[in-house]
């Protein structure tokens, strides 16, 4: 590879820019014309869901590898390049991180206090988010990474809700503990690898000793696992998700923690095939103990964001477990359930949140009966539910039985233990839309309207998406394979 | 897409299986609120649907081959899953019953749920159901059945929680999604293995595996088994059983169509549909036969002690089923086909009239109804009884039929064991069902005559104004006495049928029946046919006796025996030994220990971090006072005690 590479328009760079240009543009509105400032970060993130979208079905996925690369060597004495390409693995990514600002951006249209603040901060977290899944430098990795953890602490402290300072801060200290693993550990590795590139690919071609990649792999699998919510480093999630306001809740579970099992993937198991061999049961393990446990502590909950919160432990130990097992169908299985998984909490927050807009309660057994009262509103829910149940023709559930299949593959005893989590994740679902939405109608809350039209949209798109790749998996698993087989080729 | 056009069948096919969904998707998004409209669309989706399936039936009985249509729906790795119509004699037939049975429940409905608030969503999951049965039915790889099959318990969960407001209804939806789901993922499980092991999940692939000799026995019993546990749940089979009878806080049209006739049928229906996959492992089959009678036995013993209406036929949806299965599990392949049919209609059909009964006296006991003068509604109370002679098992109706059949099949096996659980299955069925008929005729103390009178009044009041509601209601519960009364007599025609295209299905059920045919049965053909009418007779005789002659203490010989009535009326206790095990071992075991365990110990543990930090900088602050004495003094001392260090 030369050290300039550009095959005309900069597509990704445009992606990363609609994000960038979008909080500059806020900034420069007056704080107190709100309207303006929500119709100018849904234009940019329109822009950013157009660009996107061209991008996926211009994608050749007969064809595979890094497509539509972008290099251009910017420090020479280190090694950093401005290196953006797409393949399987990020555009799924890419693709959840537009629905999900999309959306959550239409979301928060009824927000009045502080609206330039959030919505500034909001970008800057997604431009972070789109840094991290378009670059494949490590330098530049790290940085977008670390931009897009900063903005969750101001966004969960000042618009936040249940215990929102613990929540913001405890947040904070666990990823930046994470960041204090990623960072030595690409340091090693540009060490290693020569001190001359930080280039993922050519560090990947360089290879390192099998002692080097056990130290790499676990630091990095640690640092990005606790964004991951991998157990037993998970009890920030849910406390996070308490916290946050709603289109935060829906970044920060949709998009923010597939960061974690993206990084794991993208970074890790690169750079260190054997390391990950070495360390795969451990992390199995981990995996297999996520999704019973996180399920288990579902059921004792009262509050319906920690039941989703615990229900993303659970799901997000799914993608763990599928990417643990080194398979083409694993590691297909997690791609695909980071992106079902990631559209369906979206869909999940979103739902509460107008639910906890309209009640100021969260609380189940406040709650109760809401089906009556808001119907629509009600059958987002369960709608999201019954994908977090693995329904059929919904996308989670091709994700996991492709996971499940290499899972018993390759670790009878531990796929075999997770997929008792399947029988407690259904009981705890259905356990909370009985409580909250079934039952004779609450009184207190008769008078609050339902969903108005405007909006249903965004809940309506995500429900969509869920049902189409569900539908038609396919559309998604050729992406996601056409990175992944010669990946698994190259262990 | 060609293919389709080109094939009447497959497109006669893809249109039937469709429109369904098609009716449930805008019946939710556009007609939520225009309940005529709603019921309309469903209505004319489901009579298509039948006469699709009609015609399909017609096709594949004149046709000497099966229909197949293949398309590859995803692919990873090496897992390739294809979707597509896989229409055998079997499929075809089964696709009949639920589309007929489906069609009849939906007009019906259309008087039974006639001014309910939740009409439109009620027509709506209807729709769901229906798209998805069918679906399951000519599904042709067991992935996609298994797809579906998930997909009807989502229906099923749905119909049973219809009136959510009711806590009950809504625990016992609940209740039947999660126990489906137990059993459901050992079939998950055995479709996983299938994948690994096997690796071709085509259903007529799967059946001509065993005789291939590619896989090991050891593995087809593991796999079978498996696959089993799904039946066990959907088909509430012992120990998840249940569910069903629970299952009967839906509205009773649900009830006839999903939790007798077709639905609960289906785990029967996939054991037959890949027969002879389970046939080549008489270890899992032994299994199955002992389950299935273990269920007929404990379902009928449940049946004779409960009072309400709907809980009866859910027992006896229970204990049939399980007889379907002991036929199946002997080698009957037919016989349990054949009673799979019959008692969809008798079954639906009992459904129906309870309904009737239980829409007019708004109570689902037997006995405030036949007081209340429920003998004097005549067309359901003659109907019901056809239903019950037909599932006592008395000629000349359908059910003696397949009962004789499936007592023939289990008088092949080697043990006489099974044959006399059959028979005594028989004679409780008999016994159980006509103590409701009888308490329904002849009421305890006679007709209220006040209430009767009332009733009277109300019912020819309503028949004036919802005449054709009460019709719509009516001809179904007629359609479905008629075909009771006739199905039987196509017992050879239908055996042709089913049996024709079957080679591997032929070959496996003479394997699975060959321990008793060298000794030629327990008993002679025709002393079966006595005793299996015999033990019919004898069971309507003794409620005849207990509950219908003049004089009867109608109480039951088991009232004398309060344990026994005790242990029959709370289930053999299974519903207790579920809720304790669910609350010690995972609400106030597991559960409790791990919240604790996140909150105490991970959460503590990292506060406590956090406070011994924040601590420790306090204690530390004092050092930056800023005095300049102090620290003056501070390194005097380190000073001194350094040089003191030095010199000793």
């Amino acid at each position: 590879m030369t050290s300039m590479e550009m095959a005309g328009f900069p597509i990704l760079t445009a992606i990363l820019m609609s994000t960038v240009l979008g909080l500059f543009s806020i900034l420069l509105i007056p704080p107190e014309r709100t309207k303006l400032v929500k119709q100018v970060s849904m234009f940019w993130a329109t822009v950013g869901l157009i660009l996107t979208l061209w991008l996926y079905f211009n994608f050749d996925h007969n064809k595979g590898g890094l497509q539509f690369v972008e290099r251009v060597l910017w420090v020479k004495s280190l090694g950093i390049y401005w290196f953006h390409g797409v393949d399987g693995i990020n555009m799924p990514m890419l693709l959840l991180t537009a629905v999900v600002l999309f959306t959550g951006v239409w979301t928060m249209w009824e927000l009045e206090y502080r609206a330039k603040e959030f919505f500034a901060l909001m970008f800057l977290l997604v431009a972070g988010v789109y840094g991290m899944f378009l670059s494949m430098d490590l330098f530049w990795m790290f940085v977008w990474y670390d931009v897009s953890l900063f903005p969750m602490y101001p966004l969960i402290s000042i618009w936040g809700g249940t215990r929102k300072e613990y929540g913001a801060m405890k947040l904070t200290l666990y990823l930046l503990a994470g960041s204090a693993l990623i960072l030595p550990a690409i340091i090693y590795a540009w060490v290693q690898g020569g001190a001359v590139t930080f280039d993922l690919f050519e560090l990947q071609r360089i290879g390192f000793s099998l002692y080097d990649q056990k130290i790499l792999f676990v630091m990095l699998y640690l640092g990005f696992g606790i964004l991951a919510a991998v157990w037993p480093f998970h009890t920030w999630s849910p406390v996070g998700h308490v916290a946050a306001p709603t289109a935060v809740s829906m970044i920060h579970a949709g998009v923010l923690m597939k960061l974690g099992a993206y990084g794991i993937l993208r970074i890790g198991m690169t750079l260190c095939p054997q390391g990950l061999g070495y360390w795969s049961d451990l992390m199995a393990l981990l995996a297999c103990i996520g999704i019973v446990y996180g399920a288990l502590v579902g059921l004792a909950q009262t509050d319906l964001k920690y039941v989703i919160g615990y229900s993303s432990v659970s799901h997000m130990g799914i993608v763990g477990l599928g990417l643990a097992t080194m398979t083409v169908s694993g590691i297909n299985g997690a791609v695909f359930q980071m992106f079902a998984h990631g559209v369906m909490t979206a869909l999940f927050f979103s739902s509460v949140g107008y639910i906890y807009d309209k009640t100021h309660t969260k609380v189940i057994p406040e709650l109760g009966g809401m089906s009556k009262t808001m119907p629509i509103a009600s059958a987002f829910f369960i709608i999201a539910a019954l994908a977090g149940i693995g329904v059929p023709l919904m996308a989670s559930f091709w994700a996991e039985l492709l996971v499940f299949i290499a899972a018993v593959q390759v670790f009878p005893v531990g796929g075999i233990f997770a997929l008792v989590g399947l029988i407690i994740s259904a009981l705890f679902m259905l356990r909370v839309v009985q409580r909250t939405f079934y039952g004779e109608k609450n009184e207190k809350f008769a008078h609050l309207p339902d969903v108005s039209p405007f909006l249903a949209v965004p809940r309506i798109i995500l429900i969509g998406v869920i049902l189409f790749f569900g539908f038609f998996p396919k559309v998604m698993l050729d992406v996601i394979q056409s990175a992944v087989i010669p990946f698994v080729g190259s262990f | 897409m060609d293919a389709i056009f080109k094939d009447p069948v497959l497109l006669a096919t893809v249109i039937g299986t469709s429109l369904p969904f098609l009716s449930m998707a805008v019946i939710l998004c556009l007609t939520r609120h225009n309940p005529m409209l709603s019921s309309r669309i469903s209505v004319t989706a489901i009579v298509v649907a039948a006469i699709c399936a009609l015609f399909n039936l017609a096709k594949v009985a004149s046709a000497s081959h099966a229909f197949r249509f293949d398309t590859a729906w995803m692919s990873s790795g090496n897992i390739h899953l294809t979707f597509g119509y896989y229409l055998d004699p079997l499929s075809a037939l089964m696709l009949t019953i639920v589309a007929v049975v489906a069609c009849l429940v939906q007009i019906y409905s259309l008087g039974y749920m006639s001014g309910d608030p939740g009409y439109s969503r009620y027509y709506a999951f209807m729709s769901l159901f229906a798209w998805a049965m069918m679906n399951m039915v000519i599904a042709s790889t067991l992935i996609q059945l298994f797809i579906f099959w998930e997909l009807v318990g989502l229906a099923s969960y749905m119909l049973i929680g219809f009136y959510y407001e009711k806590f009950s209804a809504s625990q016992a939806g609940k209740k039947a999604f999660v126990m489906t789901r137990v059993g459901d993922v050992g079939f998950f499980l055995g479709i996983i293995i299938l994948t690994l092991g096997f690796g071709n999940l085509g259903i007529p692939d799967l059946n001509s595996a065993p005789g291939t000799g590619t896989l090991t026995t050891g593995f087809i019993t593991m796999a079978a088994m498996l696959i089993f546990c799904g039946v066990v749940g959907k088909s509430a089979q012992f120990p998840l059983i249940t569910w069903l009878p629970d299952a009967m806080e839906g509205p009773t049209p649900v009830s006839a169509l999903l939790h007798s006739a077709t639905m609960v049928a289906a785990g029967v229906y996939v054991f037959s549909r890949i027969f002879p996959f389970f046939a080549a492992s008489p270890d899992a089959m032994l299994v199955a036969l002992a389950i299935g009678t273990v269920t007929m036995l404990l379902a009928s013993t449940m049946a004779m002690t409960t009072y309400d209406l709907k809980q009866v036929w859910a027992y006896s949806t229970v204990s049939q089923l399980g007889m379907m299965v002991m036929s199946l599990a002997a080698g009957g392949y037919f016989a349990g086909v054949f009673h799979l049919t019959t008692h969809a209609g008798f079954k639906a059909l009992l459904f129906l009239c309870s309904g009737i009964f239980i829409h007019e006296f708004h109570t689902n006991d037997m006995r405030v109804i036949g007081k209340q003068g429920g003998r004097r509604q005549i067309i359901p109370m003659i109907c019901i009884t056809v239903g019950a002679l037909a599932l006592s098992g008395v000629p000349p109706f359908s059910g003696f039929f397949s009962k004789e059949a499936i007592l023939a099949a289990l008088n092949a096996q080697a043990s006489p064991i099974w044959l006399f659980a059959g028979l005594f299955g028989a004679f409780l069925t008999a016994y159980y069902s006509f103590r409701l008929i009888f308490y329904l005729l002849f009421p305890k103390g006679g007709i209220e005559e006040k209430h009767a009178v009332h009733e009277m009044d109300s019912h020819g009041h309503k028949e004036e104004h919802h005449g054709g509601l009460f019709w719509a209601m009516a001809v179904p519960v007629m359609i479905l006495a008629c075909v009771t009364v006739v199905l039987g007599f196509t017992e050879h025609s239908l055996q042709g049928y089913i049996m024709a295209g079957g080679g591997a299905v032929k070959h496996a059920s003479t394997q699975a029946a060959a321990g008793g045919e060298a000794h030629g049965g327990v008993v002679g053909h025709q002393l079966l046919v006595i005793l299996g009418i015999s033990a019919g007779l004898l069971g309507i005789i003794l409620a005849w006796f207990e509950f219908g002659r003049k004089g009867a203490s109608r109480n039951g010989f088991l009232s004398y025996f309060p344990p026994v009535w005790k242990l029959f009326d709370a289930r053999w206790y299974m519903d207790a030994f579920f809720r304790w095990f669910l609350d010690t071992a995972i609400y106030s075991g597991l559960t409790n220990i791990f919240t604790r365990n996140d909150r105490r110990i991970i959460d503590g543990g990292i506060d406590g971090i956090c406070f011994f930090t924040e601590a420790g900088g306090r204690i530390f602050s004092f050092m930056q006072s800023g005095m300049l004495q102090y620290n003056l003094l501070i390194m005097v001392l380190v000073a001194g005690l350094a040089m003191l260090f030095c010199l000793v």
